[in-house]
């Protein structure tokens, strides 16, 4: 038996304008736990992805227990036993948990010796052997649609084992999950050393890392920067590594100077398409020159409560009033002019219009306006010069100035683009909700400077994000929303992440 | 990343992309400012080199098929003209029969822009031409009063029932491409049956003659030894066209439309009314559509013929897709359809082909047009790979 | 009311057949307005062939009912690959592409039926004669009553239909292929990465509706019209569209849709006869399907759920 089960020799990849993998060489031993760590756009998830036979390399070999390999899809790394638990679940919604498991590799049986059909019953079993054996309880005739996100994860590593996967890829696994899940998780991972398997996980996060890997490879822009025995290596020391410079852990913030009440929202209550209570009865209030963050898993009814105080979403009872004036009954543009700013979730698809120039994008709430349009007609120069003098302000990158197509931006600059129009509102109140996802390290850290420069400015900030981490460091309030309600509400000083996290599983009321 | 990018581009016969020295063909198609035009241009080629070879499986010379189309229209002269008729005359026809095609197509264009495909515009032309020939054709209003009451009444017909086709899209979340076929099968129907219960004239089978008074076509104005046809509607179209040029690119009410249909979502969350704006793009569809069937029934005709939709709704759509929903590009593109449709007959009866051909082409060069994108894609995929391949020697 | 039960069915199932195939498509993820083109194109294909080897073996029309139904359904297949090209590989506007088919469907079958026609028969016709196809009575069971008339005068195809639709609904519930089918429409993703290829789910799944929508044209033109002639567009393939998304993508509901759909245009038609109307307020009746189509759209719209990845683009790298 070859000491290495998985070896990655020289390994570079090119995408059009960059370099994602240079050169890289890693060696993974059986049954041991590897963490690739880097940031966003370091190459680990590229790297991965030519192991499970999503991307080829275009030099460099793959070996797999000791002969080399040529994985050109991802059915190849499946024969091969390699499985991987994508970031962005791949599951059917409205399936069952154990139709997800088998699809593409369904048990068949035949009616009357003839009619071939899928064997659900069989599968069924197989299923519940296997999540017993490892630890991890799924209902198979449940719908993915009807179950949280973290047993559609386990979902995902059923998938793995049900193919019967040696070598498990989890890519950032616990970016969704709650303080409590991750321990959960981490502890599968660690059974799932236990049984034999070799996993290879993949994540920025170092206090992971330090918990459960046994060897950790370091990539930097493409590049492996070192690969380190986690015992024997502080995590400041990763770090380092990780982001090539010193790091500061917290981000600076001065403390927050609390005005008068500018946003007070009392008994909101929002019902979804089906009629259920997405929000129950929630109340809070935000002062100028402060960040409140709503804290929860996702789906718990935060975006819902951003989308009813920005008019998006009808509101079935409560009110919200803004600077003492009640908006519950104001459409989407008149509270807009009120002084609502509202970074949406889905940027894409809510932010932009894609397919518009950048200065019709950075005037998508001001195009109306005296200045940009006397008596109905737009003056397009105008609003031109607009976007460039935003385009320099917030360092906006892009290929042809304003006329670029949104479309054709990087993810990062598209966000600048939706901040940037949003403070130029120069509204009293911020909604952001998951401003930083998706981005990378250096556009993270602008961004929460951006939002505690509005802050500082003595603006009343609503932040909701999933990440746990970012609401810890920048937030002055915390509210915890379960369940549509809102458990707790606190100083963001007085809690530990582990009380907000049992806040946000339900576990502990406040 | 783009997992396709990585695949080799595979050779296409239709254009010799993957070849190591791309001709000029390529070089005029990847300038991206001129694409607008060069890609539609494409298009229409490549359609008439599919008709070409329609035409030759039934053994005729597609080259005389192409000249007589042309002279049948008007645009080039034909060897002989029969008394009172000229090139002229055969011109003003054509732009006769183009003026409906052209508000037609305006019609399904600012649909489009919201994001709507409305192919109810032969349902409409027909609401708004009856309507117009029971209210208008047959009364004995003078000639000054008669023609401004039968566009409004054609305007407002079609904008009623655009306005409707909007409302079941808002309220109800019907799709719009049902509800439309849905209302011209009503309308073909419910008129026929009105024709045909109350004013068919028994010998044409088709509804009574309307008076001259009503029509918005001068019919056989005496002029330099021609009889001709006098399209009054045709001004009205390109007027229309420029106005929805100006309305689409410089108005606030445009830039809503236009923002609703590229992202309905974004719109709703700037603030932008988007039921106001889908009825206000479909009523102004409708509206258009009913000025094209007013045009049409009281204009090119006189007469409508019940259970029958006029297939201008139709060849609207490849016009517009032709002119890449812009009101300038629509009204050449309308030009080239029209000559199309107009020379068919003219072909039919020198070429002996079935006159039914003009619709083939009609269809492929909307068969091609709706390949534009990917041919967009293609060329822009290939530059990339051919910086890429300089990049590399370099 | 015999009348209405065997007018209603013999209108429905085709209906029916062609909304199978077009849930064959959309729970694959595309969109089908294309429907309407597919069963004209596949009953000219049916109708020219069995024209031609009629002309040629001199036999009698309605004993190559079967023949005919085998060439249309290629037919309809064939010209189901054009969609499944424009919208899979060309990755074209779906709704713009199933648009563009019918106008082209229209425009090439009725000026190749007068080319052909004129040149091979020397006929100037824009029609295929076909006449209509033998109805049959099952003895016993036709006796019972009001139910009975369901097992009278039925056209050959009306079992044909029901054995093709039982076996569409085990396909696409029970196996492998119809599991995958259906994942499509939801997650491609999830396809893709249980290393299944989408396209080729998709393209198939397209094939199939172009199949049965050329089945479905056929029926009609061996029952409603006797002939092929470009009438046959009318708009049946759109209530064929209709009736699926009453049904909520599903073949059952959709099997309940269509009924009402046969039986309103079947009960309006008796109406006028026993009212003793005149023949022109048959064109009102005929109104009757689209005016329904509306109303339950109206009603039923809201509440159903398309196919979440229904008329996206499939883009692999997109994540």
């Amino acid at each position: 038996m070859p000491e290495y089960i998985v070896e990655m020799k020289l390994i570079t990849k090119k995408f059009p304008g960059i370099v994602a993998n240079d050169d890289i060489t890693v060696q993974i031993k059986k049954g041991e736990i590897f963490a690739l760590l880097g940031e966003n756009g370091a190459g680990k998830s590229t790297l991965m992805s030519m192991l499970f036979g999503m991307y080829e390399p275009d030099e460099g070999e793959i070996w797999v227990r000791g002969s080399k390999v040529k994985i050109d899809s991802p059915n190849f790394a499946t024969k091969l036993n390699i499985g991987m638990v994508h970031q962005h679940f791949k599951l059917v919604q409205n399936y069952t948990i154990a139709e997800n498991i088998i699809l593409g590799v369904e048990p068949m049986k035949k009616l009357a010796g003839i009619f071939p059909y899928v064997d659900i019953r069989d599968a069924g079993r197989r299923i519940e052997k296997l999540s017993k054996k490892f630890g991890l309880e799924v209902d198979p005739d449940n719908k993915i649609e009807d179950v949280n996100v973290s047993i559609q994860q386990r979902v995902e590593i059923l998938k793995m084992l049900y193919r019967e996967a040696e070598i498990l890829i989890f890519d950032e696994p616990t970016a969704v999950l709650t303080p409590q899940e991750i321990e959960f998780l981490l502890d599968i991972i660690k059974g799932l050393r236990e049984g034999g398997k070799t996993i290879i996980l993949i994540t920025h996060k170092l206090e992971e890392i330090k918990k459960v890997a046994d060897r950790c490879a370091v990539l930097c822009r493409g590049k492996l920067i070192d690969i380190l025995d986690v015992k024997e290596t502080s995590t400041r020391r990763m770090a380092n590594l990780m982001v090539g410079r010193e790091v500061n852990f917290e981000t600076v913030k001065k403390p927050a100077h609390r005005k008068d009440v500018v946003l007070k929202v009392s008994h909101l209550t929002v019902k979804n398409q089906e009629h259920f209570e997405i929000v129950k009865e929630v109340s809070f209030s935000i002062r100028g020159g402060e960040i409140f963050a709503i804290a929860g898993v996702s789906g718990n009814g935060q975006v819902e409560i951003a989308d009813a105080i920005a008019g998006l979403t009808k509101v079935s009872g409560g009110t919200i009033e803004l600077n003492d004036t009640d908006i519950t009954n104001y459409n989407i543009r008149r509270r807009t002019l009120c002084g609502i700013s509202y970074i949406p979730e889905d940027r894409q698809n809510f932010g932009l219009v894609l397919d518009f120039t950048l200065s019709d994008n950075l005037a998508l709430k001001s195009y109306f306006k005296k200045n940009f349009s006397p008596k109905g007609i737009l003056n397009r120069g105008e609003i031109d010069r607009y976007g460039n003098k935003l385009i320099e302000k917030y360092d906006i990158r892009s290929g042809q100035g304003v006329r670029t197509l949104v479309r054709s931006m990087s993810g990062g600059n598209q966000q600048k683009v939706i901040i940037a129009r949003e403070i130029e509102l120069a509204s009293p109140f911020m909604i952001f909700v998951q401003p930083t996802r998706g981005l990378d390290i250096g556009a993270i850290e602008n961004i929460h400077n951006m939002i505690l420069q509005e802050r500082d400015k003595g603006k009343a900030i609503l932040l909701i994000s999933l990440e746990l981490d970012e609401i810890m460091s920048i937030s002055d309030t915390i509210g915890v929303i379960y369940n549509g309600q809102l458990q707790k509400t606190a100083e963001t000083k007085s809690l530990t992440p582990k009380e907000v996290g049992e806040f946000m599983m339900g576990v502990r009321h406040g | 990343m783009d997992k396709e990018k990585r695949k080799p581009t595979k050779p296409t016969e239709k254009m010799n992309l993957s070849s190591d020295s791309p001709g000029i063909s390529f070089h005029l198609l990847a300038n991206e400012k001129w694409q607008p035009i060069t890609i539609p241009a494409f298009s229409i080629l490549l359609s008439l080199i599919a008709a070409a070879i329609v035409i030759l499986l039934i053994g005729k010379n597609p080259l005389n098929a192409f000249l007589n189309l042309l002279q049948g229209s008007g645009i080039l002269p034909k060897p002989s003209y029969a008394g009172y008729k000229g090139i002229l005359t055969d011109f003003l026809s054509l732009l006769n029969a183009m003026t409906p095609l052209l508000f037609a197509s305006l019609a399904v264009a600012v649909a489009f822009k919201a994001g709507l495909f409305n192919i109810g515009v032969s349902g409409m032309m027909l609401t708004a031409g009856f309507t117009a020939t029971v209210a208008v054709g047959y009364s004995d209003l003078n000639s000054f009063l008669a023609k401004p009451v039968v566009l409004i009444i054609g305007i407002g017909a079609g904008a009623v029932m655009g306005a409707f086709v909007g409302w079941l899209k808002y309220r109800f979340n019907i799709n719009e491409v049902v509800s439309t076929i849905m209302l011209n099968n009503i309308a073909q129907y419910v008129f026929g049956f009105f024709i045909n219960a109350y004013i068919v004239d028994p010998v044409s089978r088709q509804s009574r003659y309307i008076l001259d008074s009503s029509r918005l076509t001068l019919v056989n104005v005496e002029y330099g030894g021609l009889k001709m046809d006098i399209p009054l509607g045709f001004i009205l179209a390109i007027a229309a066209a420029v106005f929805l040029k100006f309305f689409m690119d410089k108005t606030i009410l445009g830039y809503e439309i236009k923002t609703v249909g590229a992202n309905r979502n974004a719109a709703k969350y700037a603030g932008i009314n988007v039921k106001k704006n889908i009825i206000l793009a479909m009523v102004i569809s409708g509206a258009l559509a009913g000025l094209a069937g007013v045009t049409y029934y009281l204009g090119y005709f006189s007469s409508i013929q019940p259970k029958v939709l006029s297939s201008v709704g139709y060849d609207a759509i490849a016009v517009s897709l032709l002119g890449n929903s812009n009101p300038v590009g629509i009204v050449f593109s309308s030009l080239l359809i029209s000559i199309i449709s107009k020379g068919s007959t003219y072909m039919s009866s020198i070429a002996g082909i079935d006159q039914d051909i003009a619709s083939v082409i009609t269809g492929l060069i909307l068969l091609f047009s709706a390949c534009g994108e990917y041919i967009k894609f293609k060329i822009r995929r290939l530059n990339d790979r051919q910086l890429e391949r300089k990049e590399s020697e370099a | 009311m015999d009348t209405i039960i065997i007018d209603g069915l013999s209108f429905a199932l085709p209906l029916f057949i062609m909304a199978i195939g077009g849930i064959y498509s959309e729970r694959s993820g595309i969109t089908n307005l294309a429907i309407e083109g597919l069963q004209g194109f596949g009953a000219f294909i049916g109708a020219l062939a069995v024209i031609l080897i009629s002309n040629f073996a001199k036999t009698d029309l309605e004993s190559l009912f079967y023949l005919a139904i085998a060439f249309a359904m290629i037919g309809g297949m064939v010209f189901s690959i054009l969609h499944a090209v424009l919208c899979i590989k060309f990755k074209a506007n779906q709704v713009i592409s199933g648009v563009v088919i019918n106008i082209l469907s229209v425009a090439l079958t009725s000026f190749l039926t007068s080319q052909i026609n004129k040149n091979a028969f020397g006929a100037a016709s824009d029609k295929f004669q076909l006449g209509v196809s033998k109805r049959f009575t099952i003895g016993g069971l036709s006796r019972i009553p009001v139910i009975g008339a369901v097992f009278k005068g039925i056209y050959p195809f009306e079992i044909v239909i029901i054995i093709i639709a039982f076996f569409a609904w085990y396909v696409l519930y029970k196996t492998r292929y119809g599991l995958r089918l259906r994942a499509c429409g939801d997650n491609p993703h999830s396809v893709d990465a249980a290393g299944v290829e989408v396209s080729r789910i998709r393209f198939t799944a397209v094939m199939v509706s172009g199949a049965l929508s050329g089945l479905g044209g056929m029926c009609f033109a061996y029952s409603i019209s006797a002939n092929f002639s470009p009438n046959i567009y009318m708009g049946y393939g759109y209530l064929a569209i209709a009736a699926l998304i009453f049904g909520n993508w599903k073949i059952l509901p959709a099997l309940g849709a269509c009924l009402i759909f046969g039986f309103a245009k079947s009960g309006g038609y008796r109406i006028v006869q026993l009212m003793k109307l005149p023949s022109a307020y048959s064109d009102l009746i005929m109104i009757l399907p689209y005016v329904l189509t509306l109303l339950l759209l109206i009603f039923f719209s809201k509440t159903n759920r398309a196919p979440r990845a229904l008329g996206e683009i499939y883009d692999k790298g997109k994540r």
